[in-house]
C-alpha cells in the first residue's frame, strides 16, 4: 500500500441545516427564504431526479451524534483525513453544489456567495490541509466571474467548480467565458464534477433521457467527454492559454479513446476550427487533470493500465476519494489497481503541479508538538 | 520529361483539372496566374485527392474568428477531409504528411509539368 504523502482533490462537505447556510445570505435574501409560516423555507438544494436505490452516503459516515455525511469535521478528521498522510483536501460540497440548476439565476448567485463563506468560516478554519472550490451560480456569468474575483486573495479557495449546466450548451461555449477569464486571472483551475448538464435539469444524456440512477451513473462520463470536447472545439484554450481544467469523477479510461478520435476528425474538419493550432490531445496533455475516482475495474486490470498509459495519464491523473460518497475510493484499493511506480505522482505530485504548489514545502515533515517542560 | 497539358487559357481559375502525366493522375489547379501541381492520391486511404474542394487556406487570430489567406491554395481531400497546402503539398495539421507535388510552369502561354526521376 503507498504511505507517501497525499493529496485527495474530492471531499464532498456538507452541512446539516438551512440556518447554517442563511446566516450567510443578505438580509434580503434571508428574508426571501424565511417567515413562509408552514410552508417551511424555500428550498436551497435544487432536488436530484434520481434517487440511488440506497442512498448516496456510505453508511459508515454518519457523524456519532447525528447529521449529515460530510457536515462533520471530526468524523471526516478521523475517517478520513487521519487516515493516510494527507497534506492536502479539496472540498467540493455536497448537494449545494448543484447550485447552477437553480431555475432562479439571482439565487442561485446569493447561494453560491454564502456557500463560499460558509466554507471558509466553517471549515477552512478548522483544519489547514483544507482547502475549498469557488462555488459559482453559471447561470450569471459575469457574476460568477466576480465570484471568482472576490476569492482572488484567498490562496485557501483554490479552483472554481462547475456542476449543473444551465444554459444547456457546453462548457467551451462563449457564454461561459467570463467564469474562465477570472479563473485565468486568479490563477485557478476549472473544476468539472460528473453529472455535470443534467442533475436538476435533464437531459443529462446524449441520445436521450435515462429513467433510473444506474443509467445516469453509467453515463456520467458522457457530460464530462461533453465539456471537454466542448472546451478545446471553441478554443477556450487558445483564448486563455494560462487555463487548467481538471475532470472530476467521471472516470478516466475513456480518455484514450475520446483523444483518439478527437485528433483523427480534427484533422478533416479543421476549416470548421481554424482557431485550433494544435491536436486536441495536445491541448489535453496540456490543460486537462483528471480526477481518479471511480477507477474503471476491468477483469485484467492490465488492460485499465494500458489504456491510461496510452494517453499518458500517469502524469495527468489526480487522487480523490469522493468521500463520504457510497462509491468512494480507498488509497489502499487503488493502490493495488494502479502499478507502484505511478503512486507518487497520482496521489501527490499531479496535484502539486495541478494547483502549482510547492511539491517539496507540502512534503516537509509535519511540525511534532513540543512536550511542555 | 517535360509534358504539355495545354494553354494557359484552357485552364479555368481556381479549378483542379485531372489529367493523366505519364503513368500517374495528375491535377492541376491555376490559381490566378499561379499553377500548382499535385497527385491525384492522398497519402491517408489513397482517396482522390483533386476531387476535393480547393480553397484559399482558412485561418483564425482569436476563437469565433475566419480569416482566409487567399495566396495560399488548399486542398481538402473528398474522403476524410485532410487538408494539403497546394505549394509543398504538406498536410496542415502535420507536415509530416504530404501529397507528392508535380512541378509546374507557364512556357511561352503553354502549361508544362515535369515529370520523371525527382518530379512525377
Amino acid at each position: 500500500m503507498y504511505s507517501g504523502p497525499v493529496i485527495d482533490c474530492d471531499i464532498h462537505h456538507a452541512r446539516n441545516t438551512d440556518a447554517e447556510l442563511i446566516q450567510y445570505l443578505s438580509k434580503g435574501w434571508r428574508e426571501y427564504v424565511t417567515d413562509r409560516g408552514p410552508a417551511g423555507n424555500v428550498p436551497l438544494t435544487v432536488q436530484d431526479g434520481f434517487p440511488n436505490p440506497h442512498g448516496f452516503m456510505r453508511a459508515d459516515t454518519y457523524p456519532k451524534h447525528g447529521g449529515e455525511p460530510g457536515s462533520d469535521y471530526p468524523t471526516m478528521r478521523d475517517q478520513l483525513l487521519a487516515a493516510s498522510d494527507l497534506r492536502r483536501a479539496i472540498l467540493t460540497f455536497g448537494d449545494d453544489s448543484h447550485v447552477a440548476g437553480h431555475h432562479n439565476p439571482y439565487f442561485a448567485a446569493e447561494l453560491a456567495r454564502a456557500m463560499n463563506d460558509w466554507s471558509v468560516e466553517r471549515w477552512l478554519t478548522q483544519d489547514p490541509r483544507l482547502f475549498s472550490s469557488i462555488m459559482v451560480g453559471s447561470q450569471l456569468p459575469d457574476t460568477a466571474a466576480a465570484e471568482v474575483r472576490r476569492h482572488a486573495l484567498n490562496p485557501r479557495m483554490v479552483q472554481v467548480m462547475l456542476v449543473d449546466n444551465p444554459f444547456n450548451r457546453g462548457f467551451g461555449h462563449p457564454v461561459f467565458h467570463p467564469i474562465y477569464a477570472a479563473a485565468e486571472e486568479t490563477g485557478r483551475p476549472v473544476a468539472i464534477h460528473g453529472g455535470a448538464g443534467g442533475w436538476a435539469n435533464p437531459p443529462s444524456t446524449g441520445g436521450g433521457s435515462v429513467s433510473t440512477y444506474f443509467e445516469t451513473h453509467v453515463l456520467w462520463p458522457q457530460a464530462l467527454q461533453t465539456h471537454l470536447v466542448s472546451f478545446i472545439a471553441h478554443g477556450v484554450f487558445e483564448k486563455y492559454p494560462g487555463l487548467r481544467v481538471v475532470l472530476i469523477e467521471g472516470g478516466s479510461a475513456w480518455i484514450p479513446s475520446l483523444l483518439w478520435r478527437f485528433d483523427t476528425e480534427y484533422k478533416g474538419l479543421r476549416r470548421e476550427v481554424p482557431w485550433l493550432k494544435r491536436l486536441p490531445s495536445e491541448y489535453f496533455a496540456q490543460h486537462v487533470w483528471v480526477t481518479t475516482q471511480p477507477l474503471e475495474i476491468a477483469p485484467e486490470k492490465e488492460n485499465v493500465i494500458d489504456l491510461l498509459r496510452s494517453m499518458h495519464l500517469e502524469d495527468r491523473l489526480v487522487y480523490s476519494s469522493d468521500y463520504p460518497h457510497w462509491d468512494a475510493d480507498e488509497i489502499e484499493y487503488l493502490s493495488t489497481r494502479l502499478p507502484a511506480d505511478w503512486h507518487r505522482r497520482i496521489f501527490f505530485e499531479n496535484a502539486c503541479r495541478l494547483y502549482e504548489w510547492n511539491e517539496k514545502e507540502l512534503e516537509r515533515p509535519k511540525p511534532v508538538a513540543q512536550k511542555a517542560q | 520529361m517535360k509534358i504539355d497539358v495545354g494553354a494557359v487559357a484552357d485552364f479555368e481559375d481556381h479549378r483542379m483539372r485531372i489529367l493523366q502525366a505519364g503513368i500517374h493522375e495528375v491535377g492541376v489547379l491555376r490559381w490566378r496566374d499561379r499553377f500548382f501541381a499535385i497527385h491525384n492520391r492522398c497519402p491517408h486511404q489513397k482517396g482522390p485527392v483533386c476531387l476535393g474542394i480547393v480553397s484559399g487556406r482558412l485561418s483564425s487570430g482569436a476563437p469565433g474568428s475566419m480569416e482566409v489567406d487567399d495566396e495560399t491554395p488548399v486542398i481538402a481531400c473528398p474522403w476524410h477531409g485532410w487538408e494539403f497546402e497546394l505549394e509543398r503539398g504538406r498536410a496542415l495539421w502535420d507536415e509530416s504528411y504530404a501529397v507528392k507535388v508535380v512541378p509546374v510552369r507557364v512556357e511561352s502561354g503553354r502549361v508544362v509539368l515535369e515529370v520523371g526521376k525527382g518530379a512525377a
